[in-house]
C-alpha cells in the first residue's frame, strides 16, 4: 500500500487515535515510514520547545484590566470611576450609601439574572458599595432581557447630625461605640430616598441575548412575558468616618433591606426562570436561590477571585463577612426586622466584626 | 464611541469567556512572541476585540486563539517588540523560557525561530502556534477553516521549515 502522508505521521504523534487503523498498521511494519515518523517527532520536540513560554497569568488582575479598558472606552462617564488605585479616593469623594448601594445590588442580581452586574461588581472589587445606584442600574444585560426602569433618587446628601438623619431616613442611625484604631473624630452623615427599580421581562429580548450566548432560551413559564417584579431598595443612612490621612477609615450604613414584588405570577417563579437562563454561573445561581420576595435572606453573590467570604454572628443575626484578598477592604453586612446593615472600610475583618457588635 | 450597544461596555458573555480562556490566549501569543507580558499585551487586545464583537459564545475559543496568533505575529513581524523584550530579560540574566528547554534550544536560536515564525505563510505559522498550544486537530481545523486531514500537514510543512532555519544557521557557524 501507499505510505501514509506526512501530515498523517504528524498526527500520529498528537493524536493517534485520530489517524486511520490501516495507516497506524503500516507504518508500525514500514522502516521508511517510521524513520520519516522519528524525523518528524524530533522537528515537533524541537519546534516545541524554541516556542515554548513561561505564560502563567493573574486572571482576576488580567480581568480588571480589561473590564476598566472596556468600560472606559465606551462610556465616557465611567472615566470618572477610577480602577483599582482610586477606590479609596473614589470613596472619599462619594461615600455613596453603602447599605443602600449594596441593597440595589443585591435587588437588581435577584431578578436580571446576574451575569452583568457581576462585572460591574467586579471592576470595582467590593467598593461597589461606593458606587451610585444608578451606576448598578445602568447595566447591559438587565436590558439583555427586558426593560428596566429605575425610579426615585438613591443618591446620598450630607446632613448635619445623626437627629436629622434619623428623621428624613425614617431608620434609627446606629452608634458606633468603639472605632478602630486609626479612625478618629466625628463622622459625616448622610441620607439617601427610597429607589425602586421595575423590570419588565421581553421573551424576545431574553431569547436573543440566550441566542448571542450561543444557546436556546428555556421556555419561559406562562405568563412571564410582559410581567413586572418591582424591587424597592431605602431609604438609608450612612455614616463615614476618616482617618487621620484624610483617607475613609469606616463607613456604617443602614437601609431598608431591598423587596422585591411582582405583577401577575409570583416572583419565586420569575426569579427561578431567570436562574435558569445561560449565562448565569453556577455559584452565583446557588447563592441567589436564597433571595426570597420579603427580603429576608441575604444573598450575597460575591466574586470569590477577588473576594473571600465567610459567616459570623452579629448579636444573633447571621452575617456576611467579605475581606478583598488583598486586605484592602473588609466589610460585614446583615439583615434584621427589614433592615440592612454594612460595616466597611480599609479594615481587617476582626475590626470591622467588633464595630459591628459594638453598634447600639 | 464605538457602537456597542452596551451601555456598560461589557458584553454579558465576556465575563465567562474571559475567564475561561484568557490563559489559553495569553499561551498562544506567548508562544509566538517569548515574552508573558507583550502576550498579556496582545491578550488584552484580542479581548477588547472580542467584546465590540458580534462572535457568539460559542465560537469565542477558536476565534480568540487565532486573533491572539495574528496579533502576535503582526508584532514580531515587525520585530520591534520581541527583540526589546528579549534585550531586556537577557540584560537581567532572566531566562525568558524555563530552564528545561533551554538544554535544547538557545536564547538566540529561539530569538531565530521567532522571526522565522513571522516569515511562515500564514496560515501555517496560525496553525503551528495553535497546535503547540493545545488546541486539538479538529479545533485547529475549525478555527482555520482546514479540513482536519490536511491540519497535520500544514503544521508539519511549518516545523520543517522551522528546523531548516536552525539547521542552516548551525553549519553556518
Amino acid at each position: 500500500m501507499r505510505h501514509p502522508t506526512d501530515g498523517v505521521l504528524r498526527r500520529l504523534i498528537d493524536e493517534p487515535a485520530g489517524v486511520a487503523e490501516t495507516d497506524r498498521r503500516h507504518v508500525a511494519g514500514c522502516p521508511q515510514c517510521l524513520a520519516a515518523l522519528a524525523a518528524t517527532r524530533e522537528d515537533a520536540a524541537l519546534v516545541g520547545a524554541a516556542l515554548s513560554a513561561d505564560a502563567e497569568v493573574d486572571v482576576p488582575a488580567a480581568w480588571t484590566r480589561l473590564s476598566t479598558a472596556a468600560a472606559g472606552s465606551t462610556s465616557p462617564a465611567r472615566d470618572r470611576i477610577p480602577a483599582r488605585r482610586g477606590r479609596l479616593g473614589d470613596l472619599v469623594r462619594r461615600p455613596a450609601a453603602a447599605a443602600l448601594a449594596v441593597g440595589v445590588v443585591l435587588a437588581g442580581a435577584g431578578t436580571a439574572a446576574a451575569n452583568d452586574w457581576l462585572p460591574i461588581f467586579r471592576t470595582e472589587e467590593v467598593a461597589a458599595v461606593g458606587l451610585r445606584s444608578a451606576d448598578l442600574l445602568a447595566l447591559p444585560d438587565l436590558a439583555a432581557y427586558g426593560d428596566v426602569e429605575l425610579t426615585g433618587d438613591g443618591d446620598l446628601r450630607s446632613v448635619p447630625d445623626a437627629e436629622t438623619a434619623a428623621t428624613e431616613s425614617g431608620l434609627d442611625v446606629p452608634e458606633v461605640d468603639a472605632l478602630p484604631a486609626g479612625v478618629t473624630g466625628g463622622p459625616v452623615y448622610q441620607v439617601g430616598g427610597q429607589v425602586t427599580a421595575t423590570f419588565t421581562f421581553s421573551a424576545e429580548r431574553a431569547a436573543r441575548a440566550a441566542a448571542e450566548a450561543g444557546e436556546a432560551l428555556p421556555t419561559p413559564p406562562p405568563g412571564l412575558d410582559g410581567s413586572s417584579v418591582r424591587l424597592v431598595a431605602g431609604p438609608g443612612v450612612a455614616q463615614v468616618w476618616t482617618t487621620t490621612t484624610g483617607a475613609p477609615g469606616l463607613i456604617v450604613g443602614r437601609a431598608v433591606a431591598p423587596t422585591a414584588f411582582s405583577s401577575g405570577i409570583p416572583f419565586e417563579t420569575v426569579r427561578d426562570y431567570l436562574l435558569s437562563l445561560p449565562g448565569l454561573p453556577d455559584d452565583v445561581a446557588a447563592q441567589l436561590r436564597a433571595f426570597t420576595a420579603d427580603g429576608s435572606t441575604l444573598p450575597l453573590p460575591v466574586p470569590s477571585d477577588y473576594v473571600t467570604t465567610s459567616t459570623e454572628d452579629v448579636d444573633g443575626e447571621r452575617a456576611t463577612v467579605l475581606a478583598t484578598r488583598d486586605r484592602m477592604l473588609a466589610a460585614v453586612v446583615w439583615v434584621a426586622d427589614g433592615e440592612l446593615t454594612v460595616v466597611a472600610g480599609p479594615l481587617d475583618t476582626d475590626e470591622v466584626l467588633t464595630v459591628a457588635r459594638g453598634l447600639r | 464611541m464605538p457602537a456597542t450597544g452596551t451601555p456598560g461596555g461589557l458584553r454579558p458573555d465576556l465575563d465567562g469567556v474571559f475567564r475561561r480562556e484568557y490563559p489559553r490566549v495569553v499561551a498562544v501569543a506567548a508562544r509566538v512572541l517569548g515574552s508573558r507580558d507583550s502576550a498579556e499585551d496582545v491578550a488584552q487586545e484580542v479581548f477588547l476585540a472580542f467584546n465590540r464583537s458580534a462572535v457568539p459564545a460559542g465560537e469565542a475559543a477558536g476565534w480568540l486563539s487565532v486573533a491572539a496568533a495574528h496579533t502576535a505575529l503582526n508584532l514580531i513581524r515587525s520585530g520591534r517588540r520581541r527583540a526589546a523584550h528579549e534585550r531586556t530579560a537577557a540584560a537581567r540574566g532572566l531566562p525568558v523560557v524555563p530552564d528545561v528547554a533551554d538544554d535544547v534550544v538557545t536564547l538566540e536560536e529561539r530569538g531565530r525561530v521567532r522571526a522565522a515564525l513571522g516569515r511562515l505563510p500564514r496560515k501555517q505559522a496560525v496553525a503551528l502556534v495553535l497546535r503547540h498550544s493545545g488546541l486539538s486537530y479538529a479545533e485547529v481545523a475549525a478555527a482555520l477553516d482546514l479540513s482536519p486531514g490536511s491540519v497535520g500537514t500544514t503544521v508539519r510543512r511549518a516545523e520543517s521549515a522551522l528546523r531548516e532555519e536552525l539547521t542552516r544557521h548551525a553549519s553556518s557557524h
